[in-house]
């Protein structure tokens, strides 16, 4: 039981990121790897932070802002400097793992006697319940995970909600529609190298912010964290919209969620069952590689077939 | 309105491939006048209303639009006073979003685009109405994604979007050369209409000999990065589309004329 709550906690926190690569992968059609490093950014910042003392939701938010000014720094360097824009992230993700190593002071921070948003959570529930575990369906279940899943849950519906009705503003359909026809756009007087930036920035923030949760979660933020998340991100954002399906705006954050949570959930299931979590990521790579060429060759035999009937 | 002095542009200077699209044009606008553009493939027409419209930078010369010098401005601060029809109807639309969003974010070109609704209530009624207007039975399917939509009725979409906030100038590339016939005949009949009512400084450029005739109120011809003929008043209106196929025709005999005597020169002297 408790596996499956920290799944579903995990992948709560984690759907942030793949709002994130939702954002610049789909709405901006920008292959953004600056994700593996403001993950790392986010966490470490936050971890500095919490060990120094200051108020956990402010830790997170600082590690959410360190997250969007990566985010911005790469689309600088596309926009402005005229990078391409898979270089343009993987520079800023290089220069992030010195930055990070410089914010942390060492490859790895522990938050283990340090209050952070997982003990504020136990706190309240204690609060509530004056217990230290509760009873469901017969299952013994801590009161510190079931309160750190329900924030989780609050967290994502509050972020997914501003999320989608922002995309619903003058500003958020002018970044949409960027990413579908930025010649129009320039048309329509939008400076979209501007917009790009400020689209990298938000999808970093929430990356950031990913990371800054998940250390306080997982208790460490560690130097290499970051690795793979983007490929991670994707395959939740895949899922999600084999699932959901991309007919109407609030389907889209809906399916990054619901993608991130069973895709972890999926993983738990298979570490239980004895996958090695050295071939991990490996199996997220070699899915989201099925997941992007199988469609079109399943149109293509269907196609050929067509042909042969004809 | 729209003054053009000397400007000239040349694209991949100083390599093989160099192209010297625009040498030098003067071109002054009336505030209200419909000018037809026309001119042979790599005339230079297009690349004039990419230079208006700050697609590209010029070299030399100066563009003064609407009281404002704008040669230094980026395309997306010039698109204030431009509306824009391009000659695919893909460029103009966004394929993933609904005709509602497309033609709110038309609403906003040259204003900030804050945090308000992109599509508050009240401005579904004003849009149903505009797209009744385009008679094409659009107005019932306003949250439908543009990418449903055929090309004739992208691109009478795509002229709404540019004359929904009244443009200083629209600038119309052949946006109906990629239409077939009765689609660009609607299409047209679209664009008299709106440039009318409005009476909008428009330049249009045209493969069309008859929309060349029959529209606008001056005529100019381009040849070799250069206007060659300005035809106004009484002279634009008296113009047959046999008249302009004669000029072309001109045209072509000065040209084969050109590489006849150097071919003459080459065996001279070569």
């Amino acid at each position: 039981m408790s596996l499956l709550v920290g799944a579903w906690t995990v992948g709560l926190i984690l759907s942030l990121l793949a709002l994130g690569v939702f954002i610049s992968f789909r709405v901006f059609k920008f292959p953004d790897i600056t994700t593996e490093g403001s993950i790392t950014v986010g966490a470490a910042t936050a971890a500095v932070l919490l060990v120094k003392g200051v108020p956990a939701p402010l830790a997170t938010i600082a590690g959410a802002v360190a997250g969007a000014i990566a985010g911005a720094l790469t689309g600088v360097l596309h926009t402005k400097f005229g990078i391409n824009g898979l270089l343009s992230g993987i520079i800023v993700m290089t220069a992030l793992y010195s930055v990070n190593l410089r914010i942390m002071g060492q490859s790895n921070i522990p938050l283990l006697n340090v209050p952070t948003l997982a003990t504020d959570a136990e706190h309240l529930g204690r609060a509530l319940f004056g217990v230290e575990s509760i009873a469901i369906l017969s299952w013994s279940l801590a009161v510190r995970d079931a309160l750190t899943l329900l924030l989780s849950v609050v967290t994502i519906v509050l972020i997914g909600t501003s999320l989608y009705l922002f995309l619903r503003t003058h500003l958020g359909t002018a970044m949409r529609s960027t990413g579908d026809n930025d010649q129009m756009m320039r048309a329509l007087g939008v400076n979209v190298g501007n917009m790009l930036i400020l689209g990298l920035a938000l999808a970093n923030g929430l990356v950031g912010l990913s990371g800054a949760l998940l250390a306080q979660y997982q208790g460490f933020a560690d130097v290499q964290m970051g690795i793979g998340m983007v490929v991670w991100g994707l395959a939740s954002v895949i899922i999600g919209e084999a699932l959901v399906g991309t007919q109407q705006l609030g389907y889209v954050v809906v399916a990054a969620v619901m993608g991130s949570v069973l895709f972890r959930l999926l993983v738990a299931v298979a570490l239980r069952a004895g996958l090695s979590p050295n071939d991990l990521k490996l199996i997220t790579a070699g899915f989201v590689f099925a997941a992007l060429v199988l469609p079109n060759a399943v149109k293509g035999l269907r196609s050929a077939g067509g042909r042969q009937h004809a | 309105m729209l003054e053009a002095r000397a400007i000239a542009k040349t694209f991949h200077g100083g390599t093989a491939n160099e192209v010297r699209a625009l040498r030098g044009v003067d071109l002054e606008l009336e505030a209200g006048s419909f000018v037809i553009v026309i001119g042979m493939n790599g005339s230079g027409k297009s690349t004039l209303l990419n230079a208006v419209a700050g697609t590209f930078f010029v070299d030399s010369g100066t563009i003064r639009l609407a009281g404002h010098d704008v040669t230094g401005w980026p395309e997306h601060k010039r698109a204030r006073f431009i509306g824009r029809v391009f000659q695919n109807p893909f460029s103009g639309t966004a394929a993933d979003m609904s005709i509602a969003e497309n033609l709110a974010l038309a609403a906003r070109r040259g204003k900030v685009r804050g945090l308000s609704w992109a599509l508050p209530r009240r401005f579904r009624g004003t849009l149903q109405e505009c797209v009744r207007s385009l008679g094409m039975g659009l107005e019932d399917r306003l949250d439908n994604a543009i990418g449903s939509l055929s090309g004739g009725q992208r691109q009478a979409l795509t002229l709404l979007m540019a004359t929904w906030v009244k443009p200083e100038l629209l600038l119309l590339d052949e946006h109906t050369a990629a239409l077939d016939p009765k689609s660009a005949e609607q299409v047209i009949r679209l664009s008299e209409e709106v440039i009318a009512r409005d009476r909008l400084t428009t330049l249009m450029v045209t493969h069309s000999m008859q929309q060349a005739t029959a529209l606008g109120d001056r005529l100019i011809m381009m040849y070799q990065g250069r206007v060659l003929h300005d035809f106004r008043g009484a002279e634009k209106q008296r113009l047959r589309p046999e008249d302009l196929l004669a000029r072309f025709e001109e045209v072509r005999r000065t040209e084969q004329l050109d590489e006849s005597a150097a071919n003459m020169l080459r065996r001279m002297y070569v």
